[in-house]
């Protein structure tokens, strides 16, 4: 499977995306999980703790003043050298974090994931491994093609307007691209909810995750989900999603 | 008072905004709102409604796409590619990413 997870923010993105590759690590896939979200996320999600620019060392600056992988330097020896790996076997590679001591993000270290999310899907060595990205809040890295590697952009949207007209948005470029993408109605807590998702955003639901106090929860406290609520609702849903993207090619 | 409002999605950025927006058009300053997000959703909270907001035009991409011509001036910018928004709210789109990117 290799899917990225987009939407607003807020609506669950880090929550479907990690939870969604300690369920397939756990099946017995090899799942490498890719942050590109400047923001913090994934990794709480994920339950592991990772560096804030680990690609930072794996790049160089060219005459051009543009950054790119050092030579010798391709997504199988990124991910080998720079990526942690977590619970259940999940590796993490992240893009590059705004700091939280503030400034800007440690230069190049972006250009070189950008470039690892580029060259990953033809990469003969992850054949048969489990992609999942996690993008950033809003259109801009569905536009700018961040995740390449995707088969499926899987957005996610609320029952409110915001997150429907962003969703709309994404869906919007993702067909341009001619990429495969499905709408997911989070926080549902009712039918009529999940209907409503459908009816804002203008086209069918493809799966639904509903509103669980478990997740709030596991946010407050900074735990994963699938580590705080382990049976819980969302979890479930999100296997269950798991299980149709699979079947989805 | 010039203020800019930022944080992660979904803790409430666009609401505050909108409503501090609102709010001090109602004690009668003059406000302009200006959304800067790339996903610009300010309109919703202002109450211009979802759809519209939806369909408000984007002072980069309307120069981008040579639909009018370029204003020199901030008032310029503003008269021209403002909308009014309720209690004479003035709202003005930057920009916003609508379409796959080539480069």
């Amino acid at each position: 499977m290799r899917v990225a997870v987009a939407g607003k923010g807020g609506v669950g993105k880090s929550t479907v995306a990690g939870t969604l590759a300690r369920l397939r690590a756990r099946a017995g896939e090899q799942v490498l999980a890719l942050d590109s979200d400047p923001m913090p996320g994934l990794a709480l999600s994920l339950g592991v703790e990772a560096p804030d620019a680990p690609l930072a060392a794996a790049v160089v600056r060219g005459e051009n003043g543009r950054w790119s992988l050092r030579p010798g330097i391709g997504p199988v020896r990124a991910v080998q050298r720079y990526a942690v790996v977590g619970p259940d076997g999940v590796r993490l590679l992240q893009a590059a974090k705004v700091p939280s001591t503030g400034g800007n993000p440690v230069p190049g270290a972006a250009q070189g994931f950008r470039e690892v999310s580029r060259r990953i899907g033809g990469a003969p060595a992850f054949r048969g491994w489990t992609l999942i990205g996690d993008l950033s809040a809003g259109p801009r890295q569905s536009a700018y093609d961040w995740a390449e590697y995707a088969e499926t952009i899987v957005v996610l949207a609320e029952p409110t307007w915001q997150s429907a007209l962003t969703a709309r948005r994404i869906l919007r470029i993702a067909r341009l691209r001619a990429t495969d993408a499905v709408l997911v109605a989070t926080k549902v807590r009712s039918p009529a909810d999940a209907e409503r998702v459908g009816e804002l955003v203008g086209e069918p639901v493809f799966a639904t995750l509903p509103a669980d106090a478990e997740i709030a929860q596991a946010d407050r406290e900074g735990t994963a989900p699938i580590d705080h609520a382990p049976a819980g609702a969302v979890v479930q849903a999100i296997s269950e999603l798991g299980e149709r993207l699979a079947s989805r090619r | 008072m010039k203020i800019a409002v930022a944080g992660k999605g979904g803790v409430g950025k666009t609401t505050l905004a909108g409503t501090l927006a609102r709010a001090f058009a109602r004690d009668g300053r003059d406000v302009l709102a200006l959304d800067a997000d790339t996903n610009p959703m300010l309109g919703v909270s202002l109450g211009v409604g979802a759809e519209r907001t939806d369909l408000l035009v984007a002072v980069r991409q309307a120069l981008d796409d040579g639909e009018v011509e370029h204003q020199t001036t901030g008032e310029g910018l503003v008269d021209v590619f403002g909308t009014d928004a309720p209690d004479g709210v003035r709202l003005v789109v930057c920009t916003r990413i609508e379409r796959p990117n080539p480069g």
